[in-house]
C-alpha cells in the first residue's frame, strides 16, 4: 500500500481561529504516497480544519507542513497553485459554482491548468457519463439535486487524476448504490497511486473498506488500524 | 443543447451580471468626456502657441519714431529720410527676404480702431512702420541687429515681438498646466473608481475565488478575467464619453472662431490632435485593464 515517500508531513501543527483556543494541537502526521485513510471524529473535532490544511486553504497557527516535499513556509503563491492542482477536494457542501453547468464545473481544474478544450471535452464527457450525469451535463449546478451535485463535486475532484484526494463526507447525499460506486472509484484511484483521505461518519463504509483511520479527539490526532482496536495517539503512520 | 455550447466556455466569475458595471461605465463616460474636452483645450493652446511662434518667427517690425519739429512738413520729410535709411540698411542684412514700409493707408487702417475713422493721422506725429520678412533658416542676432539699425538710422527701433509673445506664452502655459492637472485628476478618479469597484467585486465573489484557488488557479488567471471585463467597460465608457465630447469640441471651436482678433482663432486641432482625442477609448481601456490587474493581484496576495 505504501512506499517511503510522504505526500504530506505535519510537525507540531496547531490551528486556532482568531484569539480563540487551539482546535488542533501538536498534530504530527505523515501520509505516505499511495495510502488510503479514513478521517473520523465527532462533529466539531476539527476534521474540516485538518482537511483545509491538507488542501492548502489555510496556514497553521504554528508548526510546519510539507506537501509534495514543499515546505509551505518557503512556498510562493504560484508554487502553491501548482501544488493545489495535484490535489482533488470534495466538500461536504459541494462548493460548486452554481451559475455554471455541471460540465463547466468539472472542467474547472483542467481549464485553470491550461488544458486544450478538445481534450477537456473528451475527459469531462467521459467522467460525467461514468457518474451517470450525462443527461444533466449542461444543466446549471443550481438546478441539480443534492446527490447530483455530490457526483459533480466528486467528478471535479478526480478529473485531474490528482496525487492526493481529500473528501469530506463524499457519500453523505447519495444512495447506497451510488455510494458504493463512488467508493469503488476512490479505491481504483488509490490503486493507481492516488493518496486518499476521506472524512466520514459512516460506520458501514469504514467497516466495508478496511483502511486505517485517522481519528481526531481532544484536539489530537490518533491512528487506528483495521485489525487493531488499540489507539496509537499522535504516532506517525 | 447544442454540442458547441460547452466549447464557448463561460467565465467562472459572473462579472457581467454585476450592478456596478453600469455605475463604472457612467463614471468612465463622464471621465472621458471631461478628458476629451480638456485635452482638446490643451492641444488647441499648443497649436495656438505654435502658430504664434511661426507667424512671428518669420517677421520683425521696425518702428521709425517721428522727428519732433514745429515745422510739420520738415519733420515728416526727416522721418521719411530715416525710414529710407532703415529700409536700405535692412535690405542689406543677411537673411532678410523682404522689407515693406507700411503706406499711409495701412497705418490709417491699423490706428483707426483706437483713434476712430474721422481723425486724419497725417496731422499727428505717428511713427512709421516697416514690416520685415526673414528667412526661416536665418540665424539673426536681434540684439546686434538692433544696435546696427540704430547706427544706420537713429530714429529706428526694432521689435521682434518677443516681449508680448512671451507674456502670452507664459499665460497659455499656465492654462496648459491647469488643464494638465485636470487631466491627471480625471485619470486618477477613473483609476480610483475602477480600484474600488474591483475590490468590491473581489469581496462579492470571495467564495468563487476561493474555489478557483483550491482547484489550482493562479492569481493571474483570476486577474485576467477582471482585466478583460474592466477593459471592455473602459472601452465602452470611452466610446460613449467621446460620442458626446466630439460635438461639444466642435461647438466650443465654433464659439472660439467667432471671437474677433485672430488670437483664439489660431487655436485649431490638427489631424494628429484628433488622432489623440479619438484614441481616448483605447486609453480608457488600457487604464482600466492596468488598474484592475494591479488591484486583483494586490488584493489576492492577502488571501491564501
Amino acid at each position: 500500500m505504501t512506499n517511503n515517500k510522504n505526500i504530506i508531513e505535519m510537525n507540531n501543527v496547531g490551528i486556532r481561529y482568531g484569539q480563540g483556543p487551539e482546535i488542533l494541537s501538536d498534530i504530527k502526521l505523515s501520509l505516505p504516497q499511495g495510502s488510503f485513510y479514513f478521517l473520523t471524529g465527532q462533529s466539531g473535532a476539527g476534521k474540516t480544519s485538518l482537511l483545509s490544511l491538507m488542501y492548502l486553504a489555510q496556514k497553521p497557527s504554528r508548526g510546519q507542513i510539507s506537501v509534495f516535499d514543499h515546505n509551505l513556509n518557503f512556498t510562493n503563491r504560484d508554487q502553491l497553485a501548482s501544488l493545489r492542482r495535484r490535489i482533488g477536494v470534495v466538500f461536504q457542501d459541494f462548493r460548486l459554482l452554481e451559475h455554471l453547468s455541471a460540465y463547466d464545473n468539472v472542467a474547472l481544474p483542467l481549464r485553470v491548468g491550461g488544458m486544450d478544450e478538445r481534450e477537456i471535452k473528451k475527459r469531462v464527457t467521459e467522467l460525467l457519463t461514468w457518474v451517470e450525469l450525462d443527461s444533466h451535463m449542461f444543466d446549471k449546478a443550481s438546478t441539480l439535486s443534492g446527490g447530483e451535485k455530490q457526483r459533480v463535486a466528486i467528478a471535479r475532484a478526480v478529473i485531474n487524476r490528482p496525487d492526493l484526494l481529500l473528501a469530506d463526507e463524499p457519500t453523505g447525499n447519495v444512495d447506497n448504490i451510488i455510494a458504493g460506486k463512488l467508493m469503488k472509484l476512490f479505491v481504483e484511484l488509490n490503486k493507481l497511486g492516488t493518496t486518499v483521505v476521506i472524512a466520514t461518519h459512516s460506520d458501514k463504509i469504514i467497516n466495508d473498506f478496511k483502511y486505517p483511520r485517522l481519528h481526531l479527539q481532544n484536539r489530537g490526532l490518533h491512528i487506528y488500524y483495521p485489525s487493531d482496536t488499540s489507539m496509537f495517539g499522535g504516532l506517525n503512520v | 443543447m447544442s454540442n458547441t455550447s460547452y466549447i464557448s466556455r463561460k467565465q467562472e466569475l459572473p462579472l457581467k451580471s454585476e450592478n456596478t458595471s453600469l455605475f463604472l461605465q457612467i463614471i468612465i463616460s463622464i471621465a472621458v468626456f471631461i478628458f476629451a474636452i480638456t485635452l482638446s483645450g490643451v492641444l488647441s493652446i499648443d497649436s495656438m502657441i505654435s502658430n504664434w511662434n511661426k507667424s512671428i518667427l518669420g517677421s520683425i517690425t521696425v518702428q521709425i519714431i517721428p522727428v519732433n519739429n514745429t515745422n510739420k512738413e520738415k519733420a515728416l520729410a526727416e522721418t521719411m529720410a530715416y525710414q529710407e535709411k532703415a529700409v536700405e540698411f535692412l535690405k542689406s542684412v543677411n537673411g532678410v527676404t523682404k522689407v515693406t514700409p507700411l503706406s499711409d493707408e495701412q497705418l490709417d487702417e491699423l490706428l483707426s480702431p483706437w483713434l476712430g475713422d474721422d481723425v486724419d493721422i497725417s496731422d499727428l506725429p505717428t511713427p512709421r512702420i516697416i514690416d520685415v520678412k526673414i528667412s526661416p533658416d536665418a540665424n539673426i542676432d536681434f540684439a546686434q541687429l538692433s544696435m546696427d539699425l540704430a547706427q544706420a538710422s537713429p530714429q529706428a527701433t526694432l521689435d521682434s515681438h518677443k516681449l508680448w509673445l512671451n507674456k502670452l506664452i507664459s499665460f497659455a502655459d499656465g492654462i496648459n498646466l491647469i488643464a494638465s492637472t485636470v487631466l491627471l485628476l480625471v485619470a486618477a478618479i477613473t483609476s480610483g473608481a475602477i480600484f474600488y469597484t474591483t475590490q468590491m467585486s473581489l469581496g462579492l465573489h470571495h467564495n468563487i475565488i476561493e474555489i478557483l484557488h483550491i482547484v489550482g488557479a493562479k492569481d493571474a488567471y483570476i486577474a485576467q478575467q477582471y482585466t478583460k471585463r474592466m477593459g471592455f467597460l473602459g472601452f465602452l465608457g470611452g466610446v460613449i464619453g467621446l460620442f458626446f465630447a466630439v460635438p461639444a469640441i466642435f461647438f466650443i471651436g465654433n464659439l472660439a472662431l467667432k471671437i474677433e482678433g485672430g488670437i483664439i482663432s489660431d487655436a485649431s486641432l490638427g489631424f494628429g490632435d484628433w488622432t489623440i482625442i479619438l484614441s481616448l477609448p483605447f486609453f480608457a481601456m488600457f487604464i482600466s485593464m492596468l488598474t484592475a490587474y494591479y488591484t486583483v493581484k494586490q488584493t489576492l496576495k492577502k488571501m491564501l
